[in-house]
């Protein structure tokens, strides 16, 4: 692997770092898009677990999916993630009985590593009565327990999600901006996982972040060509090329020095084409 | 009538304004991410630094060290033009009263601005809306008298400081402030990937739309003028190249395209309708001289065609 420059925050995938010149520049917030079963979620936590081995503190937000189910996904990749810190945000058992106030519901979160998250604790998160989670309460509870323990990397998945389960759209604009700014205050380098954009629209996290890594797949014949592009990155020099790659048992990789297949490449600059 | 034009700062750019840009009114840098705006509006700025001006950068989306970061790639120093961080607050969702950013924060110059980035006060967030930014620049112009200013960008403003309901309203009187102040304006305005005309270029003086698209060899630059009331102005999308001294139009027209199917790839011109764009006599679109159709006949590269409107 390439020497990373000190001033970059390492992404932990083999080939990344070079397409970003170097790594991402710490403190900021990037979005990682794609459409579903692209590897968005699998580079975070690479992502997390790269942080974590440069001892760094690591907190994955997990509101797609219960705690417990991510660890047997990523123990299917054979990867040990016992370190990352996770704050379980998932929804899964709504109590429709009264509303709880946001103050309450900062005071509800609760962090676990992944090595503790089992069915037990998913059981305890069903007996909870959930909260309501939004963009706002979100904020409040990363805030609660960033001021308890400093974090350096964080990976909110996803935020299109959280957008969904946010009940007001009024000042949803806000609230993300707000989020990101405290992301960005309190030292953090993060990942925002989203769903791939609509092109017709400027969706306000993608327009804030200071990067975006978009995952792309597609069914060529018989096999699944992946590839991944840097849409944006502000401040840094970064590779325009969509590059092919790949998720194996070790994880995702990349392959900066390739080119992608004609066949996929023709899709891709149908695309922009259109889009231009 | 018309005043001397001021120059813009970037080579080329201005020979396709015919001269540069009319002073004292608005301009919309528009693009989608990535494709030059701030880079555009600091040489913008940089250029009336250099002439002596007095130069304000508003900054919206990005905190100022960040802007002071990224733009140390280039090989100018922005350290002598001013700024106003008007970068919103961390929300605190609660009932804290809060101060209005006009008197909180002051213009410095991006030098002075620090390497840090400015942290929420935990006792009284400030209050960024379009309102105070309009009032932050009324007491700015009578304290200071710039020449010229960069909004960057209207569309976190838009985004992030205006209820919806009053945005068009909001939006036209914001550029009605800016025309009363007198002061030569460039606001940037991203767009989606897929755009259609908005308020913002339709209440501008002109716009500079900056494009980025994918040909198969890598990453293509340019840059078209969409719109300039009361000038004549180049009609073709030119291909620009950024370095490290910055945006430089080239006088090449850019080149053609691979046919693609059109089922796949409806033209962008279908998308756009043509209403918010060239009053001049000039039919002709920056996608058509791209040369998106095939018997497109290549006309010479430093002609100016057509004047536009605004009843002159």
């Amino acid at each position: 692997m390439k020497i990373i420059s000190r001033c970059r925050a390492s992404t932990g995938i083999p080939g990344l770092d070079e397409m970003l010149g170097g790594g991402l520049i710490p403190n900021r917030p990037y979005v990682v898009s794609g459409t579903s079963g692209s590897g968005k979620t699998t580079l975070g936590i690479q992502f997390l677990q790269q942080g974590v081995r440069l001892g760094e503190r690591a907190l994955l937000v997990a509101i797609d999916e219960p705690p417990a189910e991510i660890r047997e996904n990523v123990r299917a990749l054979g990867w040990d993630v016992g370190k990352i810190r996770i704050l379980d945000v998932h929804p899964a058992a709504k109590a429709y009985s009264k509303r709880v106030s946001l103050v309450e519901v900062a005071a509800q979160r609760s962090v676990a590593s992944l090595r503790e998250a089992g069915p037990t604790a998913k059981a305890e998160a069903m007996k909870q009565a959930s909260p309501e989670i939004s963009v706002q309460s979100l904020q409040l509870m990363l805030k609660q327990e960033l001021h308890e323990s400093p974090y350096s990397r964080v990976v909110i998945d996803s935020l299109t999600s959280l957008k969904k389960l946010s009940e007001t759209m009024e000042d949803m604009n806000a609230s993300i901006m707000s989020l990101l700014r405290f992301l960005s205050e309190s030292m953090v380098t993060s990942l925002i996982i989203t769903d791939l954009p609509d092109p017709t629209e400027l969706e306000p996290e993608i327009f804030i972040s200071r990067g975006e890594m978009r995952l792309h797949k597609r069914m060529v014949a018989a096999r699944l060509d992946r590839w991944i592009t840097i849409e944006k990155l502000r401040g840094s020099a970064h590779d325009t090329m969509p590059r092919p790659m790949t998720i194996s048992a070790t994880g995702i990789s990349i392959d900066p020095r390739k080119k992608i297949p004609k066949t996929s490449l023709k899709m891709l600059q149908a695309f922009t084409q259109y889009a231009r | 009538m018309i005043k001397d034009k001021i120059k813009t700062g970037i080579p080329g750019l201005d020979d396709m304004l015919d001269g540069g840009l009319i002073p004292g009114r608005a301009y919309v840098v528009s693009g989608t991410s990535g494709t030059g705006k701030t880079t555009l509006a600091m040489q913008f700025l940089l250029e009336g630094a250099r002439n002596a001006e007095r130069v304000l950068y508003i900054s919206l989306d990005e905190p100022p060290n960040e802007v002071v970061e990224n733009m140390r790639s280039y090989s100018w120093d922005i350290g002598p033009i001013q700024v106003f961080d008007a970068t919103p607050d961390i929300l605190s969702y609660d009932k804290t009263p809060v101060r209005d950013v006009s008197t909180e924060r002051k213009v410095v110059y991006f030098r002075d601005s620090g390497d840090q980035i400015r942290l929420t006060s935990d006792r009284s967030p400030a209050d960024v809306t379009i309102n105070t930014i309009q009032e932050m620049l009324k007491q700015e112009m009578k304290v200071r008298k710039y020449s010229r200013i960069v909004i960057d960008s209207l569309t976190a403003l838009r985004y992030f400081y205006i209820r919806t309901s009053e945005e068009n309203s909001s939006m036209i009187s914001f550029f009605r402030l800016l025309s009363d102040i007198g002061v030569t304006c460039l606001v940037t305005v991203q767009l989606p990937e897929i755009s259609k005309p908005d308020v913002e270029t339709h209440m501008a003086r002109g716009e500079i739309r900056l494009h980025k698209w994918f040909d198969g060899r890598g990453l293509m630059r340019g840059v078209t003028i969409e719109k300039y009331r009361g000038s004549s102005h180049d009609h073709r999308l030119r291909m620009v190249k950024i370095s490290s001294d910055g945006i430089v139009v080239k006088t090449m027209v850019a080149e053609k395209q691979e046919p693609i199917p059109e089922d796949v790839a409806p033209k962008v011109e279908k998308v756009e309708p043509a209403t918010a764009h060239h009053e001049g006599p000039s039919p002709s679109t920056p996608g058509e001289s791209a040369g998106s159709s095939p018997q497109d006949t290549p006309t010479p590269p430093d002609e100016h065609q057509g004047t536009g409107g605004g009843g002159i």
